[in-house]
């Protein structure tokens, strides 16, 4: 029985990280029909901007509090420079974007020395609750997630920020006839994006030690969760981060390794195709 | 890049010349072709030059172990050719960049031997690198190869030597040890590729040879990063030692959850054969408190061994930072090689690559890190001490040393 | 889009500058270059072209399905890769090394694979959007890589490495000059085959469907299956080139089905220049190029250098490099024979000549 709840436990954590993680991703994707092959690089960025202040001797939680931000501000000038001149080709975005993230990465590397480091999380141990062990660290991850998701969901529906986010979304031309200016919109809305992304790597830097390739893992599995929750909504990249973290972290229990390594993949992509517009298909909010 | 451009350290007076001189140099450098790092030796010498191949990781994922790689041989080179070179010739060294990627890593070979036409090459760290590269080197370059990282074995390919720690070096002493101070019951987590596989298969024999029992033997996605399963098999079924082959990026987080279930705490052992000092860092030391690993030099072999002090010495000197001379990384066996290698030359009297061969076929040093080394005659691997060493609040101890120099047994 | 000159045949007062159509001079200059080049370079660097030949080949394969089909597809490696482990097993195995098997063999085990990966994502009751292909592709690509790592059978990581060479009977395909021309003249072949069926009725097909799919649905064209077709062509391209390749460099292994060459391809084609097939071939000449030569002089910094340098192209030329060269409209293309005349061509109704 504590085996179970302790597998259950792990499993939603892992779930809980990947929304995160896909968070940003969705919204950019589902706001400008951008595929950000650099979100993956921003976590990296994320998880860096920890180390470092880290290194520079100051508390890891300072680093995880500095990290979104750094990250935000690396996003926005992205979006500024690069990213805005390609809303109307995202396939182009999508290559400059890689190339963005091919840079990033690199330069990474090159900055770490090639190694991994690891951080200390900020809080060591673990509760025991009735004989389930909650890693004190995984559950904090789990809590700040939960927050994150309840106020993004509350900026969205409930500000007038929001409000108008949601117009440049569905209706692009009619927000802009209506006096919302849609670039803003989408410098905010990728600066979020990033942000969020930021503060992902801040939190698993942790658990999972730095290294150059800290992003791309996470690339793959934020797509087939943005494709698979359903783009155009909010809802529909958590519900897919959920699923798709889920998945990759309970078929290991049932099936070898890596065998459920490919299963989730090839589970997403035919889910998609039965149910092309996702879990959660795009309606008017 | 000090040895190309020398003259920068010199007084502003002369940096006209300076720059001329650079250009000049570059100029006839663009003009011949030469690219990548060819270190010339400095005593310009009417005997031609010998020419040794680096084909190593400089940049990609791999890159800490191949910059190791690179500085040892550019240590070792410029030793060599302070004290007169080999037959009275100075050594050229050429170094590529292998990328941590398969498909240039040909293409910058193919250099090596084509263009700049080297009389050996020494490199590649992953198997699946030396692989990709043997080809190229050994049978349509007809040139000699050293592979100086440690491996799984079963590279028994004319003109590939071998000098990096086996299977059988790496167990036969070192899971005796483990079952004295830990227990009989054993689990084998490995990352999914072929060193862990032919690791464990050896592994498992010498376990039940002395009389233990493998519970578990499973195998991971390199980047897996979610522990949970196994974690949980290892404390449920009682298992005493575990001996892991997970690497990067999964092995930080699955210490870290193997510790935080409390398998050190009720006593388990946790044992890596390539963990050493660049790996420590991956960790916060408690998480690795007792982590034996067995290899053929940590750094703390430098405090009874005076050839090891001063080879370690050396390099810290010349390349101080992060790129640690450590056994894991195959910078020991780099300089085993080419030790190895410098000492058939003198024997055979000639490059050619039958006599050379034939010659390091048993060749013996008497001086390298963590002590001297033999080839087996016949196997192309190489005899060394092992030492095994188990972490201590975030450095090495060693434990215990091999009596003599330790058997390959390959090929 | 209306013509002045072919509104109405009187209509004739503003001469038209008669434009050079500037595609087939690249093309047969780079023609030209390429075939003497073994006769000027080192063994070394006429392997290396060869090596960069048969990404081209890879690179084309794209071309015509992004280009001119409008799918964006992630997963030519996969074709590339399998066809590539395909041939080794032939080769390592069943000692099969016969150039009229293990080609033929690759371009076949490419076009079963795109067969069937393509009817799973493009047939069906509801279109695909192009996003849904892209990375149903890479899944694809993705997955394929991690079972080939995993799979022992295949080597695992490590691949299937000593591939004996190519031969024909008794003789040897080795690297070098024989390679080169084999590979070229597998490239001119499919070139020459691409740019026939591209610039037939088929193909104003294809290029009806990129600009405006849903018009062409309209006419009565099978918009699905043509693109299903055009992804099995490309994918038995893929295949070939994977064929090539295997035997080229000796070994196979899994990052040859992998993301990161899918992404790579996809770069080499875009940055060359989509939609005109000489345009994937210089992309991929000039990367590979660009790179070989910074890898020489930074080696520790290339790959940034390299990601920057990708960066700028997109960003201020987005149409490609043959995008500096060639005009929008002759990138457009041209289809059938142009007609004789002028006022023929009015009375005939035909339109789209350069």
């Amino acid at each position: 029985m504590e085996t179970a709840l302790n597998a259950t436990f792990e499993v939603l954590s892992f779930g809980a990280i990947i929304v995160l993680v896909v968070l940003g991703l969705g919204i950019v994707a589902s706001m400008m029909g951008i595929f950000n092959f650099a979100h993956g690089e921003f976590v990296l960025l994320g998880a860096y901007t920890t180390y470092l202040v880290y290194s520079a001797g100051l508390p890891v939680w300072a680093g995880m509090l500095v990290a979104p931000v750094v990250v935000a501000a690396c996003g926005f000038v992205l979006e500024r420079l690069v990213i805005r001149r390609f809303y109307a080709t995202p396939i182009a975005a999508m290559l400059a974007t890689y190339a963005l993230g091919l840079v990033i990465r690199e330069s990474v590397r090159g900055l770490i020395g090639g190694l991994y480091v690891s951080v200390p999380e900020p809080l060591v141990g673990s509760l025991i609750i009735g004989g389930v062990r909650l890693p004190k660290w995984r559950l904090a991850i789990v809590i700040i997630t939960a927050l994150v998701m309840v106020g993004s969901y509350l900026l969205l529906a409930r500000t007038s920020f929001g409000l108008r986010v949601r117009a440049a979304l569905e209706n692009p031309s009619l927000a802009r006839a209506s006096g919302i200016s849609t670039n803003a919109i989408y410098a905010a809305t990728f600066t979020f994006g990033a942000a969020l992304a930021g503060l992902a790597g801040a939190l698993v830097v942790p658990l999972f030690s730095l290294s150059a390739d800290l992003g791309v893992r996470f690339l793959i599995q934020g797509f087939l969760a943005v494709m698979l929750g359903g783009v155009g909504t909010f809802e529909g990249p958590v519900a897919g981060g959920a699923l798709i973290g889920v998945m990759s972290a309970a078929l290991p229990w049932a099936v070898a390794p890596v065998l459920a390594d490919v299963l989730v993949f090839v589970i997403a992509i035919a889910f998609v195709k039965f149910r092309p517009g996702g879990l959660i298909a795009a309606r008017r909010l | 890049m000090d040895e190309e451009n020398g003259d920068r350290s010199a007084a502003p007076t002369m940096n006209r010349r300076c720059v001329l001189q650079s250009a000049a140099w570059m100029g006839g450098a663009i003009a011949t072709g030469i690219g990548s790092w060819v270190i010339p030796p400095k005593w310009a010498s009417a005997a031609t030059p010998i020419k040794v191949g680096i084909a190593t990781d400089l940049t990609g994922a791999i890159g800490y172990a191949g910059n190791a790689n690179a500085n040892v041989a550019k240590m070792v080179v410029k030793d060599i050719n302070n004290a007169g070179g080999i037959l009275g010739r100075p050594i050229q060294l050429f170094i590529e960049d292998t990328a941590s990627n398969e498909s240039v890593a040909v293409a910058n070979v193919r250099k090596l031997i084509q263009r700049d036409k080297v009389d050996v090459v020494l490199g590649g760290i992953t198997s699946s690198m030396r692989n990709a590269i043997k080809d190229v080197i050994v049978a349509r370059g007809k040139t000699l190869y050293i592979y100086p990282q440690l491996y799984e074995g079963r590279e028994c390919t004319p003109y590939i030597f071998c000098t990096g720690p086996t299977p059988a070096q790496q167990c036969d002493e070192f899971i005796p040890w483990l079952m004295k101070n830990g227990g009989k019951r054993f689990a084998l987590p490995a990352a999914n590729y072929v060193w862990p596989h032919i690791l464990n298969e050896y592994a498992r024999k010498v376990i039940e040879k002395n009389g233990g029992e493998v519970i578990f033997e499973e195998y991971y996605p390199l980047d897996q990063v979610e522990y949970s399963a196994p974690v949980n098999k290892i404390m449920t079924n009682n298992v005493d030692v575990v001996f892991t082959t997970v690497i990067s990026p999964g092995v930080g987080p699955f210490f870290k959850q193997l510790y935080e279930a409390g398998f050190q705490k009720r006593g388990g052992g946790l044992s890596c054969v390539y963990y050493d000092e660049n790996t420590l860092n991956i960790n916060a030391p408690y998480e690795i408190e007792g982590l034996a690993s067995c290899l053929d030099y940590f750094r703390a072999v430098t405090r009874d061994d005076p050839v090891s002090a001063r080879i370690q010495a050396e390099y810290d000197k010349e390349f101080p930072g992060k790129i640690l001379f450590s056994a894991g990384s195959a910078a020991t066996g780099m300089y085993r090689g080419l030790k190895l290698w410098e000492v058939a030359v003198k024997e055979a009297g000639k490059l050619d690559r039958d006599a050379v061969a034939a010659a390091l076929d048993h060749a013996k040093i008497f001086e390298g890190p963590g002590g001297p080394a033999e080839m087996v005659p016949g196997k192309r691997h190489c005899k060394m001490k092992m030492y095994t060493a188990v972490a201590k609040e975030g450095n090495y101890e060693i434990l215990a040393r091999s009596e003599g120099l330790v058997d390959p047994k390959e090929c | 889009m209306a013509d002045p000159s072919t509104a109405s045949p009187g209509y004739r007062s503003v001469p038209r500058p008669r434009r050079i159509p500037v595609i087939p001079i690249v093309e047969l200059a780079l023609l030209a270059v390429l075939a003497v080049l073994p006769l000027v370079l080192d063994d070394y660097l006429t392997i290396f072209v060869t090596r960069v030949l048969i990404l081209a080949l890879l690179a084309l394969s794209f071309d015509l399905v992004w280009g001119y089909a409008g799918i964006m597809s992630f997963g030519q490696a996969l074709f590339f890769g399998t066809a590539g482990f395909s041939v080794a097993l032939l080769a390592r195995d069943l000692g099969i090394t016969s150039i009229f098997i293990v080609l033929p063999a690759s371009l076949v085990t490419g076009l079963l694979v795109s067969l069937a990966l393509g009817s799973f994502l493009l047939l069906g009751r509801h279109p695909p959007t192009t996003i849904f292909v892209a990375l149903g592709t890479l899944t694809g690509s993705y997955a394929a890589d991690r079972l080939a790592r995993g799979w022992y059978y295949l080597g695992g990581q490590n691949g299937i490495p000593s591939i004996p060479a190519m031969t024909a009977g008794s003789y040897q395909f080795v690297e070098g000059p024989v390679y080169y021309y084999l590979a070229f003249a597998t490239l001119l072949l499919v070139y020459l085959l691409c740019r026939f069926l591209v610039r037939s009725q088929f193909g104003l097909a294809l290029a009806g469907m990129r600009e405006q799919e849903a018009r062409i649905a309209f006419f009565g064209y099978r918009v699905q299956q043509l693109k299903a077709i055009v992804f099995s062509l490309a994918g038995a391209i893929a295949g070939l080139a994977g064929g090539l390749y295997a035997f080229h460099e000796g070994f196979v292994w899994p990052n040859m089905l992998g993301v990161v060459l899918s992404t790579q391809i996809v770069l080499y084609a875009l940055f060359g220049g989509v939609g005109t097939l000489i345009g994937a071939v210089i992309g991929v000449i000039a990367i590979e190029i660009v790179g070989f030569w910074l890898a020489d002089n930074y080696q520790q910094e290339w790959p940034i250098i390299l990601g920057l340098l990708l960066l700028l192209v997109i960003l201020f030329r987005p149409t490609g490099l043959i995008g500096v060269l060639v005009s929008e409209r002759e990138r457009v293309g041209t289809f059938g024979r142009p007609p004789r005349t002028l006022s023929r061509a009015a009375a005939k109704g035909q339109h789209g000549t350069a």
